[in-house]
């Protein structure tokens, strides 16, 4: 979803810019309000976090690698809000620090990945919590993975119905959403289940983690204060 | 208001970029490509070979498809293509000629709370980035064969439930140094 600048036309991004401007300052705004005073640092946080989790690769045969999105990760432990904001500071950073990604692209994928892909992760934990835990944390990445898929597919798909010469012909992204929806969606089925296996063996390793810390400390009761972890979606592991 | 340099840049940059794709003629989009190449200087092919790497993957695959797809109508894949692929080298051009002029964390000033996000954000994203090679390093190294699915998964997870960890550690920390300083005092 690495989208360079060109391929989306300004009939699109400019009213993406609008919808996640609007959703920009009203995170921004709330955030200094909250009663806990981590709620800025923690952003930061999760941003570099999430930015680490999407280096993340796996191995392809043929040689290449791909990798993870992390949204269902950064979803469940941190929370839908701060999970769009996480995201949307990631692509910022990625666009204007590294030149991955372009600036054209970035409210699409800050509301595919950071608002979508979070919503329906940290919907499909929470349904499916209470049934299975581990098979709820694996849902939540394959979702937070490919629903933000879905949404790219069929915004690059609709580029030539909206900007088109008088000739018919495609000014931006030439494909539609007969080519968009197979390619971009059916290579996300397979990352998908990467991301939910890393969530679910993320989460077991945090939790051996949080074994040990309660080992050293002789017993005492974890550490972490409820301000640490109320951002987070579902249980502390 | 008063602007600075690096707001004044930020904003040329994406005025830039929207009148990039507002521009759909090949002559102008070619003369405004070699004009911003040439404007690097000395510095013309490390721009060129920056721009090359960020934008012809996905460039390439999107043109070798719509190539094949519109193989019988070889000149409309020429119309289509042309002007695309010249504004996407345009606009990835511009965005590596001028966003490493721009300070970033001065650039977004406009929001105390954006500039404060970023600035942690920033100083963050970097350790991680330094970590996140060390330890890939470190796999390489300890391993003899290419390193596979099972191991990379597991590597994976150890990575992520370290950075994760980290990350919580680090958000507490800085927590900390900021109530002793005061920071929260003004903004309960």
């Amino acid at each position: 979803m690495h989208i360079p600048d060109g391929f989306i036309a300004p009939q699109v991004y400019g009213p993406a810019y609008g919808v996640a401007g609007v959703l920009w300052t009203v995170g921004l705004r709330r955030l200094p309000r909250l009663l806990d005073p981590a709620a800025i640092p923690r952003l930061a946080v999760a941003t570099a976090a999430a930015f680490a989790l999407m280096m993340v690769t796996f191995p392809l045969p043929g040689g290449t690698t791909v990798h993870v999105t992390a949204v269902g990760m950064v979803a469940v432990l941190f929370g839908v809000w701060h999970g769009f904001l996480a995201l949307s500071l990631v692509f910022l950073l990625q666009a204007l620090m590294f030149g991955d990604g372009g600036i054209t692209a970035l409210p699409i994928n800050a509301l595919a990945m950071g608002l979508v892909g979070s919503l329906a992760a940290v919907g499909v934990y929470r349904a499916v919590r209470r049934l299975h835990h581990a098979t709820a944390l694996f849902l939540a990445g394959w979702v937070g993975a490919v629903m933000p898929a879905v949404v790219v597919a069929l915004v690059l798909g609709a580029q030539p119905h909206l900007a088109h010469d008088s000739a018919g012909n495609p000014l931006f992204f030439p494909f539609g959403w007969d080519v968009t929806l197979p390619a971009v969606i059916v290579p996300h089925l397979v990352v998908g289940i990467a991301d939910g296996v890393l969530v679910l063996l993320a989460w077991r390793a945090l939790a051996r983690t949080d074994k040990r810390a309660d080992g050293r400390t002789d017993g005492r009761t974890d550490q972490r204060t409820d301000q640490q972890t109320h951002g987070r979606a579902g249980d502390t592991p | 208001m008063t602007f600075h340099r690096h707001d004044l840049l930020l904003l040329l940059y994406l005025l830039l970029v929207v009148g990039g794709t507002l521009v759909h003629h090949p002559l102008i989009l070619g003369a405004a490509l070699a004009a911003t190449l040439l404007s690097a200087g000395r510095r013309l092919g490390t721009l060129a070979r920056r721009m090359a790497r960020a934008a012809l993957p996905f460039a390439l695959a999107v043109s070798l498809g719509y190539v094949l797809m519109a193989r019988h109508q070889l000149d409309q894949a020429a119309t289509v293509l042309l002007p695309l692929n010249l504004r996407v080298l345009l606009l990835t051009a511009l965005a590596f000629r001028i966003l490493p002029a721009i300070d970033l964390q001065r650039a977004l000033g406009f929001s105390p709370t954006l500039r404060f996000v970023l600035i942690l954000a920033t100083s963050q994203v970097l350790t991680f980035r330094r970590l996140f090679r060390d330890f890939q390093d470190s796999l390489t190294a300890r391993s003899p064969r290419r390193v596979g699915l099972l191991a990379a998964l597991r590597h994976g997870a150890a990575t992520s439930a370290w950075f994760l960890a980290r990350a919580e550690h680090d958000a507490t920390e800085i927590t900390q140094a900021l109530e002793t300083r005061g920071y929260f005092l003004d903004r309960r």
